[in-house]
């Protein structure tokens, strides 16, 4: 039967209007709570900067100066500190997501399994505060793992401890959020491909590096994107874990806001990373269209 | 007398697609029809212009004789019971059975007992608690059913009632359904495109394809004489000869085949014209040895022997170079090989011509 | 045994052990830093000492409990988590329901939009709305956060939602309507019963969230509105004590008791299932 046919010319008066009526208030908050506040800051990041006032000043001329001025060094260093700590966080956090991942869905029982389950959704649903709080805990002054840091020769006070902690950091975030999403991956391959190509002589690491990883690289690939966006986009952890000397483009926002009040270069700064995050997502678009195509 | 459904030229597209071609036909009030035919004929779209799921684009449909023109399902004392079953995850099959009764103004203390009453015929006293993922599919089946029937219909619409089932419980439920319609005596639609699950429901069959309804009436008339090649090929297995007639003495004609075997068929009014004769091959009859050839036999030799339990299906090629496959009854005490000299003849008025 | 099944059995070996070493390890960096800060929220010192603290008491608790601003902030971030649950899941429940009916022109551009918030660093979020609000007059503290709350929460509630409906049935509201309920009707006993286990992950990611954030709160709080997460974040970096190892044991029991309820409600497999996880 075509039903999906039907169902779709089933569609009467009434359910048009229903459908106005449920979508009315998602479209009016996103409208005005999402859309024109983006807008704003787009329009914002243009303007002449006035010391000492929320927002531009009425009128005020249009320019280009708030993007020019962000092409220096200091914010240079700040686009990639972001970007290289971010992305070695994301890879770090992939690297122990595809084994844990693959750990708890073949190798665990069920009740372990939903037990695992269940630790990895409280890690997610846990505050980033609490967590950032423990990381420093753990690496702070007092940390247990402090003096493991310190015996392969690393100052306390160096650049390579503190940007250390941050990246421990955002791992801690990323390993949850990922490990569930390879998690669905892994839960779609077919376990008898693994005894099929150890059958046919494969030792069982190869056949993990002809069947598993092949098969999840897809999944894989997202995963470490998605990761990538959550670190650029941090905000906290580089806050209290960098101590003022990792700053990353979220905690140059909030400088400008709360330290100098130079909003036009706030939002310039803000259209700035948002481009960069859209460009991180369009990657992943991209890489599903080219997954599906195949 | 009113009609229990009528339809007077109704016509329905989806887009470019046509549903329904201008359909007309009647039920009366008790009987059970079966809409037979393959997927996208317009059966389901029958049912669901009738369920209230779907407007007619043109023509009117009239249930006991009211229209139904801007009535919405809910407005409707018809029931249906789903393809898949549509029952309700979230409640027990009590709550099933009895949705319909509270949403149709029944009596609150009425309806435990109209429940039970429901649940016995269809023999599922006891599982009211249940969940329906907790019963088996044909329980599922006959949760349904008596979800249907609870609040007293006045037409019971059934979609492809059986199909989600596996073969051997698919015959036990024809039965019992069969039986539960006979005992609630309602007016029934049977939507299938099962021919044996048409045939064994409907007192009278619709077959339909494309939106049109190619030929209705009594299981044995339309299997027996279809009067179309599509009708012929969709009910069962058939054989088709190609040639011509060659002659006619009243009620019955003589045909010849391409190959030259002769043999009589069931006169056609234009006879001169008919080119096919279509005959089933259950009643091509089959005995062993040639001695039975003759005006009505014809001798052959069998190629080839499929058995499929009950039946046997065996090719055999005529001396006259003709093709023919026979369906006889498998029995221990008579078996045919390949390559066997026998004699095959068909009734003549199973034999049936097509232009 | 040939050589080269030796080999790889020794392969096998390493990798095995290697994979279970990182299993191994990343359990415990998860579950390590949260564990010594539970322990440490109990530490009798008075200062920020050494593992093991040399005995136990409440007395971090107690000090947390006697900082007005902390008392007041957690009132206030329970207050805007509610709230924000509720506006989230009805404004998200009933776009999902009008997404889920039938195809129309725009449902997949539609359907991105809402979920846009996702993908927007909430920092440029908490910014933007800072910028917009200032500028269109609203100076309502509660009211600001709650509505940067319901941006970034509502998505989940969507996607929760439509998860949950891909398996009902538009035949279910349709047997439904063929035994006698109007489509309101169908619409409550039939369609929100069926979204329930969507319904339930969605409000407590929503409260979640909003008891969690930081990123947007610090942009929109206000002397008179401050949630519990940003007042923490000031007093961290004003002094680092103890006080938040207690007040992060607290928080963490809230979670553990809606992870508890969402297991029971819903399940964890179902949660993984909403299409909050994927690829």
């Amino acid at each position: 039967m075509t039903n999906a046919r039907q169902q779709t010319a089933a569609i009467s008066i009434s359910d048009r209007r229903d459908r106005a009526i449920t979508l009315a208030p998602a479209v009016l908050v996103l409208a005005f709570g999402f859309l024109s506040p983006l807008i704003n800051l787009a329009i914002e990041s243009l303007k002449e900067f006035t010391p000492g006032r929320v927002g531009s000043v009425e009128n005020a001329a249009t320019t280009v100066q708030n993007y020019h001025e962000l092409a220096n060094q200091a914010f240079a260093n700040v686009l990639l500190t972001t970007f290289w700590i971010g992305g070695v966080a994301a890879l770090v956090g992939q690297l122990v997501a595809f084994p844990l991942a693959y750990f708890i869905v073949r190798r665990l029982s069920p009740r372990m399994r939903t037990l695992a389950l269940g630790f990895l959704i409280t890690l997610v649903l846990s505050s980033v505060l609490i967590k950032t709080y423990a990381i420093e805990l753990t690496f702070g002054s007092v940390g247990i793992l402090r003096p493991l840091l310190l015996t392969v020769g690393l100052s306390a006070n160096s650049r390579e401890y503190i940007n250390i902690v941050v990246i421990a950091g955002l791992v801690h975030s990323i390993i949850p959020v990922a490990t569930l999403t390879l998690m669905g991956a892994m839960q779609s391959i077919d376990p008898r491909l693994l005894d099929a190509a150890q059958s046919l002589g494969a030792p069982g690491w190869k056949a993990h590096l002809s069947i598993t990883l092949p098969l999840s690289l897809p999944a894989l690939v997202s995963s470490t994107l998605i990761s990538l966006t959550f670190a650029i986009s941090a905000f906290v952890i580089p806050m209290v874990l960098g101590r003022g000397r990792v700053l990353f483009m979220s905690n140059v926002i909030y400088t400008r806001f709360s330290d100098i009040a130079n909003y036009p270069s706030g939002a310039a700064i803000s259209l700035v990373m948002l481009a960069t995050a859209l460009a991180v997502i369009s990657v992943i678009t991209l890489a599903h269209a080219w997954k599906s195509r195949r | 007398m009113i009609s229990a459904v009528e339809f007077q030229s109704v016509g329905k597209s989806f887009g470019e697609t046509v549903a329904l071609d201008n359909i007309s036909f009647s039920v009366k009030p008790g009987e059970t029809i079966a809409l037979l035919g393959p997927s996208g004929c317009g059966k389901t779209t029958i049912l669901r212009l009738i369920a209230g799921f779907e407007r007619p684009d043109s023509g009117t449909i009239t249930i006991g004789g009211k229209s139904m023109a801007g009535l919405k399902p809910y407005e409707r004392n018809v029931g249906l019971l789903f393809q898949h079953y549509a029952l309700f995850p979230h409640m027990t099959v009590e709550q099933n059975i009895g949705y319909g009764l509270r949403h149709r103004g029944h009596a609150a203390r009425e309806i435990p007992a109209r429940v039970a009453e429901m649940l016995d015929l269809v023999r599922l006293t006891g599982f009211g608690h249940r969940r329906p993922n907790e019963l088996s599919g044909g329980q599922q089946q006959r949760v349904a059913l008596a979800r249907a029937l609870a609040t007293h219909p006045s037409l019971l619409l059934l979609d492809e009632p059986l199909s989600a089932l596996d073969a051997k419980l698919r015959h036990e439920l024809r039965t019992e359904l069969k039986d539960v319609l006979a005992a609630v005596g309602s007016t029934a639609i049977v939507v299938t495109h099962d021919q044996e699950e048409a045939m064994s429901l409907g007192e009278r069959i619709f077959v339909m394809s494309r939106g049109e309804i190619m030929q209705s009436g009594k299981p044995d008339d339309v299997y027996w004489r279809p009067k179309s090649r599509f009708v012929a090929d969709f009910m069962g297995r058939t054989n088709w000869i190609r040639g011509s007639v060659v002659a006619t003495d009243g009620s019955v004609s003589t045909f010849r085949s391409e190959f030259g075997w002769e043999f009589p068929v069931a006169a056609s009014r234009d006879g001169a014209a008919m080119k096919d004769v279509c005959v089933r091959p259950e009643s091509v009859e089959i005995s062993s040895g040639t001695g039975r050839a003759g005006a009505i036999g014809m001798a052959g030799r069998v190629e080839d022997v499929v058995t499929l339990g009950a039946f046997r299906h065996v090719s055999v090629e005529l001396s006259s170079g003709d093709r023919i496959i026979s369906a006889c009854a498998n029995r221990p005490d008579i078996s045919f090989e390949a390559g066997q000299e026998i004699t095959i003849s068909m009734p003549p008025q199973a034999c049936v011509l097509f232009a | 045994m040939s050589t080269h099944s030796r080999t790889a059995r020794s392969g096998d070996r390493v990798a095995g052990a290697l994979a279970y070493g990182v299993v191994g390890l990343g359990l415990a960096f998860l579950a390590i830093p949260l564990a010594i800060t539970c322990l440490m929220a109990f530490d009798a010192r008075t200062f920020l000492g050494p593992l093991p603290p040399p005995a136990l008491s409440l007395h971090w608790f107690e000090r947390l409990a006697s900082q007005a601003d902390i008392l007041s902030s957690l009132r206030t971030s329970l207050v805007l988590a509610v709230l924000t649950t509720i506006l989230s899941v009805s404004i998200g429940t009933a776009a999902a329901v009008g997404l889920a009916r039938g195809d129309f022109p725009g449902k997949g551009i539609l359907t991105s939009a809402f979920l846009s918030p996702l993908i927007v660093p909430p920092v440029v979020i908490g910014f933007g709305l800072l910028l917009f609000l200032s500028k269109a007059g609203i100076t309502n503290g509660m009211a600001r956060l709650l509505l940067g709350h319901v941006i970034v929460t509502a998505p989940y509630c969507i996607r929760t939602g439509l998860a949950s409906l891909l398996g009902a049935d538009r035949r279910l509201t349709d047997a439904a309507m063929i035994l006698g309920a109007t489509e309101r009707q169908a619409f409550w006993s039939i369609t929100i019963p069926l979204m329930k286990t969507g319904i339930i992950t969605g409000a407590i990611f929503a409260f979640a969230i909003s008891m969690d954030d930081v990123s947007i709160s610090l942009f929109l709080s206000d002397p008179s509105a401050t949630t519990l997460p940003v007042t923490l974040v000031s007093n961290m970096r004003a002094a680092f004590d103890l006080t938040i190892a207690a007040a992060a044991v607290i928080l963490m029991a809230v979670t553990v008791v809606l992870i508890v309820v969402l297991d029971r409600l819903v399940g964890f497999d179902n949660v993984v299932g909403q299409g909050l996880f994927r690829s």
